[in-house]
């Protein structure tokens, strides 16, 4: 079309350019009518040059309206999606995989080493209709394929109030609810050993108060703490596990404040556990320091509540919580309530001067060596403690803990981790566990206790 | 906790959270030329809801050849509320989507039309036809070039072709006949938009074209802004009176919670303030009072509707714009 309006505009001059050369020349004998004539001629090559122009407008602006309702495909780093033109509805593919190695320099786990996959995941997310929220997210990692989050979410109130159903984090721990890439260690604290995980139900939640205050109630089948409940299993009792969270975030929309990042809150979680098999606490070298005897099972209602806060500011990010977890407990005609607390203090700083966040740290560069550019570097801290309730140990051979358990477990750790690209990232953390045994303990040589634990944990994540 | 205490807890949670919405948002899909009416309109109205309600209510307005936006609508744009140039393009919307009832008409005053209008030519005063155009039957001099938007896609040219028809069958007697002298001028169209306010675009401010076959209202602001010196209005002895028909789009409004507010929001199209912004809009407003005020700003002139002379729409639409029909009969074959 172009090529064919610069042909009018050339036919156009010609023509004027002859009319004026005719008008010139044989001034004298052109006659009134002969002039109207060439105007009128001039006039029409001149509204057709317009009339080509405009339908040539017009073929634009109908396929730039036809290029609109094309399906929009967004391929960069970090997010591949495809969305209807409308963006109503969208598939996005997320995925994350750890390769990790595991290097123990105590005797009793040196047997231990090793380099392992600790995360393989797909994650599948988007949305339906504008409104309808989905995620499936499998775990290709392990001996078996396993569905970690399965749910669907809408809003009823944009931000204020919003509903999911399927299988989802139970909102208790902070740390807990935190992506698995983006923490400050490899390895969630000891502390995590406490907070309910992945549940299946439905859970309402938002914001209310221009984000100040963020609230999540979920009614769900049940899983005592620690761990994930089974996608297919019934409720324990005939009775929904029902837990909540509170947090607020009271200057988060003042820009310039100190204190925009500062969030505090509290979660709790209660339900009927009984007949409930118990699960194993883990060191930070994933290695168990506490299991109630195989033949212990909860005998009714468990809680646990947990104070929890963080705080970040330019590169700084801290992040704390505290559990104390209570629950009914019997083996054989030894029934007890026992309650174990535990906490979690971490801090991290980014050398490099990013942003820390709850969400991660996102590097300025990317790792270029090239190009001078080497991404961000972070350095971390961590202090937690699980304390055993006494009581899981009285009993003699009807004890709900045998005495070979640890009673206390302090865990320190430093680490490094460096960000090479939005979503590569190399962490290297040092662990040391202290244990506290019980009165005459004396756990078998070569056994997880038989030493204080000092772990060497790397690994290498892709997350997108 | 038992299921009963869960629920109750639950909703309870629901009730409370859900108190504190004040915010309504609504989407008016309307066709071309109402730009600057629904402009003025839902500031109004949002006032009026205000004071009524406490409530503050955002209308956001999307505008295109009335078919054009009904085909949006039918395909997932969630509007409120549609204010469309034929009540055929809301019809279609009624019954290839089911997103509001068959009867929508006869939930409003006056067929759900609460403002009218007509075609009339808006004429270059530069042309060389300039005196000429009398009437439609000058539309076919030949080398005039006419401007109208494209039938297929626009309300206004739907209207303003089939008050050419009707003006052909009454002057030459037969709708064969009619059918001839509408493709006669036609022959004359060199672009088809597919809007009015496109067509405006292409005749005002590109320079193209002799006449304008134009919403009385169109033709109006054109003169307004470009000036009098420029164009003329030039009413042809007949003309089709046009009726913009206007409708809550139910089940979207539903899904949002906006049924209240989305029929407030058209039934305050009748109020006395509203009659008196379309009238200053150029719209022929159809209260008594209205209409006695703006009387004079509108040209007299002999007008049919759309009923008496094709039937109603359904049957327009069948003859003449479906595919295969007439219009397609004399452009395909241009």
């Amino acid at each position: 079309m172009r090529t064919l309006t610069t042909a009018v505009r050339t036919a156009l001059f010609t023509t004027i350019t002859a009319v004026g050369l005719t008008a010139s020349l044989s001034a004298q004998n052109a006659s009134a009518a002969d002039l109207d004539a060439l105007r009128e001629q001039i006039r029409l090559l001149d509204q057709k040059l317009r009339v080509l122009e405009r339908n040539s407008e017009l073929a634009a602006e109908t396929a730039a309206a036809d290029a609109k309702k094309l399906p929009k495909i967004t391929a960069t780093e970090g997010r591949f999606e495809i969305a209807s033109s409308d963006g109503a509805n969208s598939l996005r593919l997320r995925g994350l995989v750890q390769g990790d190695g595991r290097f123990y320099f105590d005797d009793a786990n040196a047997a231990q080493d090793r380099f392992l996959l600790r995360r393989a995941r797909l994650i599948f997310e988007g949305k339906f209709a504008e409104r309808f929220n989905y995620v499936v997210q499998p775990e290709f990692a392990g001996t078996t394929v396993s569905i970690l989050d399965a749910n669907i979410s809408t809003a009823l109130i944009p931000e204020t109030l919003n509903v999911r159903v399927g299988r989802f984090k139970t909102p208790v721990g902070l740390e807990q609810l935190q992506s698995d890439p983006v923490a400050f260690f490899n390895e969630r604290s000891i502390a995590t050993n406490l907070a309910p995980n992945r549940d299946v139900g439905v859970e309402i939640f938002g914001s209310v108060l221009e984000k100040r205050l963020g609230y999540q109630v979920s009614a769900t089948n049940g899983v005592i703490d620690g761990g994930n409940s089974n996608p297919a299993s019934d409720n324990l009792e005939g009775d929904f596990t029902v837990a909540g969270r509170l947090f607020a975030t009271p200057f988060v929309n003042d820009k310039d404040s100190v204190l925009k990042g500062l969030g505090f809150g509290i979660a709790a979680a209660t339900g009927n556990y009984a007949g409930a098999q118990l699960n194993a606490y883990r060191t930070d070298g994933q290695q168990n320091f506490f299991a109630y005897r195989g033949t212990t099972v909860a005998n009714g209602r468990a809680s646990v509540i947990s104070p929890q806060a963080y705080f970040y500011n330019g590169p700084l990010g801290i992040l704390a919580e505290y559990f104390s977890n209570s629950a009914e407990l019997i083996n054989a005609a030894n029934a007890r309530e026992i309650t174990n607390t535990a906490v979690n203090l971490s801090v991290g700083y980014v050398l490099t001067g990013e942003d820390s966040t709850y969400r991660g740290v996102t590097p300025k560069t990317t790792f270029n060596p090239t190009a001078g550019t080497w991404g961000a570097f972070e350095v971390v801290a961590r202090f937690a403690q699980v304390d055993i309730d006494d009581d899981a140990f009285l009993g003699g051979v009807t004890s709900l803990a045998a005495a070979t358990n640890a009673t206390e477990v302090t865990s320190y750790g430093l680490g490094l981790n460096w960000y090479l690209s939005k979503t590569v990232r190399a962490g290297f953390n040092v662990f040391q566990n202290d244990f506290k045994l019980a009165p005459g303990a004396a756990p078998a040589a070569g056994t997880a206790l038989a030493d204080d634990e000092t772990v060497f944990i790397t690994r290498v994540q892709v997350s997108f | 906790m038992k299921l009963k205490s869960l629920l109750s807890a639950l909703l309870a949670v629901v009730a409370v959270t859900g108190a504190t919405a004040k915010d309504i948002e609504l989407l008016n899909v309307s066709y071309d030329p109402t730009r600057e009416l629904y402009v003025e309109y839902n500031a109004a109205f949002s006032a009026y809801w205000k004071g009524k309600t406490g409530d503050n209510v955002t209308i956001k307005q999307s505008h295109g050849g009335s078919g054009k936006q009904a085909r949006s609508v039918i395909d997932g744009l969630k509007a409120d509320v549609v204010t469309l140039a034929l009540a055929n393009d809301v019809s279609a919307i009624s019954k290839n989507a089911g997103l509001l009832p068959a009867n929508w008409q006869e939930r409003l005053p006056l067929g759900s039309a609460p403002y009218t209008s007509t075609i009339v030519f808006l004429v270059r005063k530069s042309s060389p036809f300039y005196g000429k155009i009398k009437d439609w039957n000058d539309l076919t001099l030949p080398g005039l070039a006419v401007i109208t938007p494209n039938p297929k896609t626009s309300g206004g040219a739907q209207w303003n072709y089939l008050a050419a028809w009707e003006y052909g069958r009454r002057k030459l007697g037969s709708d064969e006949k009619a059918q001839e002298f509408v493709k006669s001028i036609y022959k004359n169209v060199p672009v088809l938009d597919s809007g009015a306010r496109g067509s405006t675009t292409t005749f005002v401010q590109r320079g193209i074209g002799d006449v304008f076959l134009s919403w009385e209202n169109e033709a109006f602001l054109a003169v307004k802004e470009f000036g009098a010196d420029k164009f003329e209005i030039v009413v042809p002895s007949l003309s089709i009176l046009a009726q913009p028909t206007v409708a809550v789009v139910d089940k979207v409004a539903k899904k949002k919670g906006t049924e209240a507010v989305a029929k407030a929001y058209l039934e305050y199209l009748y109020s006395d303030e509203a009659q008196d912004i379309i009238g200053k809009n150029y719209y022929r407003p159809t209260s008594a009072a209205a209409k006695a005020k703006y009387a004079a700003s509108f040209p007299k002139v002999e007008l049919f509707t759309i009923d008496d002379a094709f039937g109603g729409w359904t049957k327009a639409h069948k003859d003449h714009f479906s595919d295969g029909a007439t219009f397609d009969q004399i452009y395909l074959k241009k």
